[in-house]
């Protein structure tokens, strides 16, 4: 079993704090999900644990198996067995989908075991059909010229080819028709198991109807303000943030 | 009387001689003494932002005696391969020619240019520095036209399709002191089909100047597909001109991956003359070390509903120079002409210099024209993305540029050609030493 621990985590953003203390812990073989008004931090959390350099924390640690995630390098903490889909993941001409996934497999190989071009392939095919993604699609660019609901799939599909140990996925929902939403679930429920724990990042209570978490936290202003189980996420689609933010007797504007 | 001052004149002698030992027509010997007499007053081409009039460029070949063979073994730049279509030539010699019965039967002709001027010296005639390049447009091109020393004649006649692509590869012998003067041309009769694979590399290390002149004619309808994968080695200065004349209808695709180590000057020119005619241009380049390497693509659109598009992404590492000038000129009466470009460049270092200058120069009001240009860094997010997939700093970087410059690497029809640019472009952004 694996242990993901966020203790009192404070991130920036050019000079403006937006987390102000968030802690959170989870393990492998559990889901937990992350809701939240607009704004309030969720994509700056998820960043600020994978690495991105726009973010600078300023206090506490995220900890992998007592590890300090924060001390290593993007790449690291991704061999280290973190993953996170972004809503708006990078378009990079001339390199294939298969091509990037293929180097993403053997980053974490040594050199006399790279994966065999045949299990490569079976591999990806595989997990291709899980998507409903049609085979071309591995040899289009990186993302180039995908639309938002193969760029959500080619996210889930990295998840399912890379096998991380935790996952955040940021909003994999937006944006996706109920069948492209089906999908993206089929891929992240395949991924249920002990050696997997996954954060997932919503605004809407619609993806927990697929994905059942065991976990709900609520986020607001940059601070994790309340967690529960599963129907936590079903009281706050009929109370609204408002509601909530009212009964904890926050004084916070939510935009809806 | 004409006094004679030009520094170039005592070369006449010595002309005269080279050509009656190679047995070239007399109009070939007059055009050769022609051009000699105008070397010294005209002026070298303007590479827009580069000063190179300083580089050691003019200086003229041996012509006394037959350069000697070269003695490096070519293996290592020539996988045998007797099914392929092949000319190799080292130094000024052709040492392989191989041409398949069904193409000789067919009329196509792939061999030395000098043994075209002896066999059908109409065909050179019409053509060499005539159509695509003139011999007085610069300093470079009338030395070219009076010292060339060594060349390639490809012909395929009208109406003829050919499915192998022609492979040519030329091993400049810089085992001895001796300028590269090599002249390509290339004509494509009308409604001829073809691709064509160049290749230039530098055996040996003696410092030596390259000038090199490509002419492709394009006959009515014709398709040419011409890529290229340039290494000429670090000792060697370049002059470098790729120009292709397109009649009516007429397409030349271009590839060039610009991969030298020495410091080069380029012309690469498409002259869109007949109504309809079309050329897709793209250029890949990687500068390093403290090499400067300067790139003019001009595309003249003359004829109606022409269209000429430029590509040229670049990579600079260490100390190095690249700079894109694309020029896309539509004249008066081009009606209906679309004329594009794009050139990129990544800088991987602090003291790269790069400059990517679109120019384009428009006389005609019904046509259709674009230019994008930029010089910067790998992208940080592209690099966070990849990254964050596990993927090395290194190898994340790698697979930016190769994506980068990949849309050359795609068009070279020779599987091996195309591993030869990839493993080209691997090893200049490997020895990213300073
Ligand atoms: N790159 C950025 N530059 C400046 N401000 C940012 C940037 N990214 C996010 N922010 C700000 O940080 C706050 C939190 O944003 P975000 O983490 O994206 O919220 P959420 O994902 O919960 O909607 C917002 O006020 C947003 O405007
Ligand atoms: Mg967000």
């Amino acid at each position: 079993m694996s242990v993901l621990e966020v203790k009192d985590l404070h991130v920036s953003i050019e000079g403006k704090e937006i987390l102000k203390g968030v802690d959170l812990t989870m393990k492998t073989n559990e889901i937990h999900a992350i809701m939240g008004p607009n704004g309030t931090g969720k994509s700056t959390l998820a960043a600020a644990i994978m690495g991105h350099p726009s973010f600078e924390v300023t206090q506490g640690e995220v900890l992998l198996d007592g590890v300090n995630v924060l001390e290593l390098a993007v790449d690291e903490r991704a061999r280290a067995g973190l993953f996170l889909a972004v809503q708006y993941p990078s378009e990079i001409a001339g390199v294939t989908n298969a091509e990037f996934m293929r180097a993403a497999i053997n980053a974490r190989r040594e050199d006399d075991d790279k994966i065999s071009v045949l299990k490569f392939i079976k591999k990806l095919d595989e997990k291709m059909s899980i998507l409903d993604m049609p085979e071309e699609m591995a040899e289009r660019y990186l993302n180039e010229g995908f639309s938002g609901g193969e760029k959500k799939r080619n996210e889930i599909l990295q998840l399912l080819m890379i096998e991380p140990t935790f996952a955040i996925l940021d909003e994999i929902d937006s944006g996706l028709d109920i069948d492209a939403l089906q999908v993206v679930s089929k891929g992240v429920n395949a991924m249920r198991g002990e050696g997997f724990g996954a954060l997932i990042i919503t605004h809407y209570q619609r993806l927990l109807n697929y994905i059942t978490p065991d976990v709900v936290h609520i986020m607001m202003d940059g601070r994790v303000v309340k967690t529960g189980g599963a129907e936590l996420a079903k009281r706050l689609e009929e109370e609204g943030y408002k509601g909530l933010s009212e009964e904890l007797g926050l004084q916070i504007t939510i935009e809806e | 009387m004409e006094v004679k001052t030009n520094q170039f004149g005592v070369y006449t002698q010595a002309l005269q001689n080279f050509s009656s030992r190679k047995q070239e027509p007399e109009w070939m010997l007059q055009l050769r003494l022609d051009a000699l007499e105008k070397i010294e007053a005209l002026e070298l081409p303007v590479i827009e932002r580069v000063k190179y009039n300083r580089w050691p460029l003019v200086v003229a070949p041996q012509l006394k005696a037959e350069q000697p063979a070269l003695a490096a073994p070519i293996a290592k730049w020539v996988k045998d391969d007797p099914e392929a279509v092949r000319v190799v030539q080292t130094g000024n010699q052709t040492v392989v020619e191989q041409l398949p019965e069904h193409l000789k039967e067919k009329g196509v002709i792939f061999t030395d240019i000098f043994t075209a001027l002896q066999t059908v010296p109409e065909l050179v005639q019409e053509a060499y520095m005539q159509q695509a390049v003139k011999v007085d447009e610069n300093k470079m091109t009338a030395f070219h036209t009076a010292f060339m020393t060594s060349g390639l004649f490809l012909y395929v006649p009208k109406n003829v399709v050919v499915s192998e692509p022609f492979e040519a590869i030329f091993i400049q012998n810089s085992e001895v002191t001796d300028s590269f003067m090599k002249h390509v041309l290339v004509l494509a009769e009308t409604h001829s089909q073809f691709s064509y694979v160049e290749k230039y590399v530098t055996a040996g290390n003696e410092k030596n100047a390259a000038n090199i002149i490509v002419e492709v004619i394009a006959k009515p309808g014709s398709k040419v597909k011409f890529s290229a994968v340039d290494q000429l080695g670090v000792q060697t200065t370049t002059y470098f001109n790729r120009r292709g004349h397109l009649e009516k209808d007429a397409t030349i695709d271009w590839a060039i991956g610009v991969m030298n180590e020495g410091n080069v000057i380029a012309d690469f020119d498409s002259d869109l003359v007949g109504d309809g005619s079309h050329s897709e241009f793209k250029a890949v380049s990687i500068s390093t070390g403290s090499q400067i390497q300067g790139i003019d693509t001009r595309v003249t659109n003359y004829g109606r509903h022409s269209v000429g598009h430029i590509l040229q992404h670049g990579v600079i590492l260490d100390r190095a120079t690249l700079t894109f000038n694309g020029i896309g000129h539509i004249l008066k009466g081009g009606v209906g002409a679309d004329a594009q470009q794009e050139s990129r460049i990544l800088m991987l270092s602090d003291k790269a210099r790069g400059d990517a200058n679109p120019i384009l120069l428009i006389d005609e009001n019904d046509v259709t024209a674009g230019h994008a240009a930029s010089v910067g860094r790998v992208d940080p997010e592209q690099m966070y993305y990849l990254m964050s997939r596990g993927i090395s700093k290194e190898e994340a970087e790698r697979l930016v540029i190769r994506g980068f410059l990949g849309a050359v690497i795609s068009a070279i029809p020779i599987k091996a050609s195309r591993q030869e640019l990839i493993d080209t472009i691997e090893r200049k952004l490997s020895h990213d030493s300073e």
